[in-house]
């Protein structure tokens, strides 16, 4: 009977393996320019940055192609500098293309005489929503401050507060949380408040996600737009 | 029972403590299981509910339980998880095969219950009986990468608990029994106390040499504890478990002291609790005969 009993026990064991839990985090791979321009005067300059995150949303450096559309208008060279040449309007564009993926994203510029160069607006707003059966929502405002960003959570957010290690992020994959920014653990459950985010840029994130940290369970997100 | 609410964010369904019922051992009697309990779950009751899924996550426990008759009143109890084994998967990406989140296990003692349990009723027909259990923190509260892993939930509880019965005969020479209870577990450590209350019916077969017993057993908090605003604990994640549980148990003697015991358990509904069946196995010293 010992034996027996052993025996089970063995094997109940042996069945007690870390195994692997796949999870299908394929997402659209995106070339976003991350400092578009309004206008620019004829002779300046400016650098654009883009960012190309790949199909799991991890960033990655790979050679782009930056073009005009009217280089009597708009010059830009392999870099993504850009110069005015003359009066009128041109697209700045870049592109990645390589082995199954074709991406590009594109900068509409005003070139004149008088304008200086003005950044597109700062500030992003949306809702962030459950994805689960854990209660989340609320209205935010992402903008650019001093240093980072600034995230702000509306009167009306509200979060469930039976879950430990409830963590906010910026990502660019709603479905993990491997490749994103942590802001760190959600300490208000309900009504305003604030997240400061140093080194951040308005147009680096897609989403804002919550996850239970520890147990790695999605709680909600919000498309950042 | 404890460490069936405690684990993890995980937990299913008891396997009570006690044998049921409100009789006591006579004095100098006594009764032995060891047992092995086993929940795997990739999803979970949240504290709506409704399931979600997590990382599978599997928990084992071996169960050492004892009763043991000081005096025709008074019965000792002791149900101890001797070793545990709790274990999460690797979350691993569909697109690239890397690791996102590494899982783990965690291997220690599980918490132990002991327990006393005095007959305080003069009625034959229907005895009644009081149980006070302590429960005592003796596994890991927090272990692995993510400190997720758990053997125990860490804290010091006091359970009081009433039971009442009837036992009567059927199927001839067989014996039969019905059972029910009601407990207030007042529980450390910021953990919300509970109410517990419990059905169970047994029947046998085969000269008694066969026991098939079915429980229904519930656990409502008071939900009087810490939340996530007051702790960032991971352990207070099994706080505030609520679950209707259903069960079913077949003992079956060999000799007529050792037997065998197979168990099935799973939940009507439940909160904060894993939400897979979880099975038992184990053998049986029977020495109040």
């Amino acid at each position: 009977m010992k034996k027996i009993a052993l025996l089970l026990i063995v094997l109940s064991y042996m069945s007690a393996c870390v195994k692997d839990d796949i999870v299908d985090d394929r997402v659209d791979p995106v070339l976003r320019i991350t400092n578009p321009i309004d206008s620019l005067t004829v002779d300046s300059n400016f650098q654009l940055k883009a960012l190309y995150l790949d199909e799991v949303g991890s960033e990655q450096s790979v050679a782009l192609n930056w073009e005009t559309s009217n280089s009597n208008v708009l010059t830009i060279d392999n870099s993504g500098l850009v110069t005015g040449v003359q009066k009128g309007n041109a697209m700045a564009i870049v592109r990645y293309v390589s082995e199954g993926i074709d991406v590009a994203d594109t900068n509409f510029v005003q070139v004149d005489s008088t304008i200086v160069v003005q950044t597109a607006p700062a500030e992003k707003n949306g809702t962030v929503q459950t994805t689960s059966s854990y209660p989340l929502s609320g209205s935010y405002s992402l903008k650019e401050v001093s240093g980072g960003l600034e995230l702000s959570l509306g009167s009306d957010y509200t979060a469930d507060n039976s879950l430990p290690g409830l963590y906010i992020y910026l990502s660019n994959n709603n479905t993990t949380t491997q490749f994103a920014m942590e802001i760190g653990p959600v300490t208000v459950f309900t009504g305003a408040h604030t997240y400061f985010i140093p080194g951040a840029g308005i147009n680096d994130y897609t989403y804002i996600l919550y996850y239970c940290k520890p147990f790695n369970v999605k709680v909600g997100d919000g498309l950042i737009n | 029972m404890k460490k069936i609410i405690i684990v993890t964010l995980l937990t299913a369904f008891p396997l009570l403590m006690s044998a049921g019922g409100p009789w006591v051992q006579k004095k100098g009697k006594s009764y032995f299981k060891l047992s092995e309990w086993a929940v795997v779950f990739d999803q979970h009751f949240t504290s709506s509910g409704l399931l979600d899924p997590n990382v599978t996550t599997g928990v084992f426990n071996t169960f050492l339980y004892g009763e043991y008759g000081v005096t025709d009143q008074y019965t000792i109890l002791l149900n101890s998880a001797v070793f545990s084994r709790t274990y999460v998967n690797n979350l691993v990406s569909g697109t690239t095969g890397n690791i996102i989140a590494p899982g783990g296990a965690l291997n220690y003692f599980g918490d132990t219950d002991i327990g006393i349990k005095r007959s305080i009723g003069k009625s034959n027909r229907y005895p009644l009986a009081a149980t006070v259990v302590l429960g005592l923190p003796t596994g890991k509260s927090s272990g692995g990468v993510g400190g997720n892993l758990q053997t125990g939930d860490g804290e010091f509880n006091q359970l009081v608990q009433l039971d009442v019965g009837h036992g009567f005969q059927s199927f001839g020479k067989n014996s039969s029994y019905y059972a029910a209870y009601l407990g207030f577990n007042h529980r450390t450590k910021g953990f919300s106390e509970e109410i517990r209350y419990g059905l169970e019916g047994g029947i046998a077969f085969f000269d008694s040499k066969t026991w098939l017993i079915a429980r229904i057993a519930g656990v409502e908090s008071l939900k009087n504890g810490l939340t996530a605003e007051d702790s960032m604990s991971t352990s207070i994640f099994a706080n505030n478990t609520e679950f209707t549980s259903f069960s079913l148990e077949l003992n079956q003697y060999l000799t007529q002291k050792i037997g065998i015991s197979l168990g099935f358990a799973g939940a009507f509904r439940g909160e904060i609790i894993a939400a897979a069946p979880s099975y038992s196995f184990g053998v049986f010293l029977d020495l109040t005969k």
